[in-house]
């Protein structure tokens, strides 16, 4: 089992990481946090906070981009390549096929997020505005978001083309980044309808808002240790379900 | 052959609907089909495009299920990994991964079906060797010609050496001596003592090499057996080309004929048997300067039969 997952995420890996699309997206993540040194002058003495919050946030946006773009055509392109027919006529389980690809995507990621974050401290060291080891951290939840957002443009994956993919992830993600004010509007509401929607997409929807610690390490506000452990668990459970759902559409699927 | 206690391949009595559009709109693909493959042999599976070759090789293959009906593979369900771990498949039209190089997908290929990693360097660079693709190992496959994705479509279906190959139109974007080279894979394969399921609708290439054929036209099988059973020896017809005829002797010669083509001073006479033939030989006789160049038996070939075949489905619908 171990064999064939590995050897469906290597090469979901090997086929992405030479894509040009990838490529791209990162030498403009990195151009991103160079222009920090552009807008440096304008920041009235808040410099260094605004060149972290910069980098961090292209690193986010940039990896969300990946994610969505390359995850959203996933599963879709093996079906209309049908290359999909070759890799299920070996002896490979349907939530095998599944679980390699999305780790194999995850692998991309992890990729992307330690070339960008390398980049991102060369920048900070370069514009001397400190480096501290703490904004690794806001790298690591953007990491447990991304595990999320990858599983759901997979599960979108197995089911639609990929632009549908795509919009429907990004509207997760923004919705995802919303449910507190979901929450708010559930409370606030007089109407039951919408009350009991608000509800239903609260619990629905990915919390994505615990994920974001960036100002937080931007501005050196201390952090609950059991906070971010619990959004790593959060990631993991949310991850694994979606992950089933997928491989179950797929197991069902005729090709 | 019957050492071997169950078929390598039972089909029994498959049908399969597709539902199709907004309206759910109801495609027969296969009605009723039943064959059964032997270990050993090289089964031809025959039809026009679109006579559902494709939708049974899928169900061999546990990508999709029948609507109803039986197949099993090793006589086990299509999609059980066991029955998969003793197989090779090549789809119509094979497309892979654009940024692998081939070296690299042959050893996803050989990794997915189990062959031990102590072995699969070894088996990739035979295959590569068989397929004549070594110079082409370390290339990325975006940038291969039709033939050469076909041959790393035959490449990773024999990577793990399987016992049974399933292969969908395999001679398709193949050259002359492309085919030639994979027939004599083919026959390779069966001295090995593997067993052969391919869909085709090139007929000379089935005579060639196929034990047994089945014919399926629109979703129906129409015939299942041994190609020595289907053809028969009998003479059809027969040829005879003469040489030097005039006018008179022509219409006279026209009179015994089924059919006369005139070409240059050669006159082509098709006859209905060898009563016939000997008309011919007295009238060219009788008339003298005639030369007789050509006698030609003619049996009847996969071909006719199948476009018999075809015909006759064709005036059924």
């Amino acid at each position: 089992m171990i064999e064939r997952v590995s050897g469906i995420a290597l090469n979901t890996f090997r086929e992405s990481i030479r894509d040009k699309v990838l490529v791209t997206l990162i030498v403009f993540a990195v151009l991103v946090m160079g222009s920090a040194r552009v807008i440096q002058p304008l920041a009235l003495g808040e410099e260094a906070k605004i060149v972290k919050d910069l980098g961090l946030s292209a690193i986010t946006l940039f990896c969300v981009l990946i994610s969505i773009l390359v995850g959203g055509r996933i599963v879709y392109r093996e079906v209309e390549k049908r290359t999909i027919y070759i890799m299920l006529a070996k002896p490979v389980r349907r939530w095998e096929f599944i679980l390699g690809k999305y780790l194999g995507l995850m692998s991309v990621l992890v990729v992307s997020l330690v070339v960008m974050t390398a980049a991102f401290y060369l920048i900070l060291l370069i514009l001397g505005v400190g480096a501290p080891l703490s904004l690794l951290l806001a790298v690591l939840m953007t990491l447990f978001e991304l595990a999320i957002l990858t599983a759901v443009a997979v599960l979108f994956s197995t089911f639609s083309t990929p632009i549908t993919g795509a919009v429907f992830t990004f509207a997760v993600y923004f919705a995802g980044h919303l449910s507190r004010d979901l929450k708010l509007l559930a409370a606030m509401s007089p109407s039951p309808v919408v009350k009991a929607a608000s509800y239903l997409f609260y619990y629905l929807l990915p919390n994505l808002g615990n994920f974001n610690i960036r100002p937080e390490v931007v501005y050196g506000v201390p952090l609950d240790p059991s906070a971010l452990l619990l959004s790593g668990l959060y990631s993991l459970v949310y991850t694994a379900t979606l992950l089933l759902i997928s491989a179950a559409i797929c197991n069902r699927k005729e090709f | 052959m019957s050492s071997y206690p169950e078929p390598v391949i039972s089909v029994t009595r498959v049908s399969k609907v597709y539902r199709s559009g907004l309206r759910m709109k109801r495609v027969q693909a296969l009605t009723d089909i039943s064959l059964e493959v032997e270990r050993g042999e090289i089964f031809g599976f025959l039809g026009p495009n679109g006579a559902g070759k494709t939708t049974l090789i899928k169900i061999l293959m546990g990508l999709t299920e029948p609507t109803s009906g039986s197949a099993l593979v090793f006589g086990r369900p299509p999609r059980d990994a066991a029955a998969k771990a003793r197989l090779g498949f090549l789809p119509e039209s094979p497309y892979f991964y654009d940024h692998l190089t081939a070296r690299e997908f042959l050893g996803l290929a050989a990794r997915l079906s189990g062959v031990p990693k102590s072995e699969a360097a070894g088996r990739v660079t035979g295959q590569l060797r068989l397929l004549r693709m070594e110079k082409a190992a370390d290339v990325q496959m975006r940038g291969f010609s039709r033939g050469m994705l076909q041959r790393m479509g035959i490449a990773q279906a024999l990577v793990a050496d399987p016992e049974l190959v399933v292969l969908d139109e395999p001679m398709g974007g193949l050259d002359p001596i492309g085919r030639k080279e994979f027939r004599d894979i083919i026959v390779d394969l069966r001295e090995r003592g593997k067993t052969i399921f391919f869909s085709t609708h090139i007929l000379s290439d089935v005579e060639m090499i196929c034990d047994r054929v089945g014919i399926v036209i629109e979703g129906r099988m129409v015939e299942v057996g041994r190609l020595s059973e289907i053809l028969t020896s009998d003479v059809e017809s027969i040829e005879v080309t003469v040489k030097g005829v005039t006018g008179k002797t022509q219409k006279a010669l026209e009179r015994v004929s089924q059919k006369a083509i005139k070409s240059g001073d050669q006159l082509l006479l098709t006859v209905r048997n060898e009563d016939d033939v000997d008309r011919v030989l007295a009238i060219c006789r009788e008339m003298g300067g005639i030369r007789v160049v050509g006698i030609d038996p003619h049996c009847p070939t996969l071909e006719d039969y199948f476009m018999a075949h075809v015909a006759k489905a064709g005036r059924a619908s």
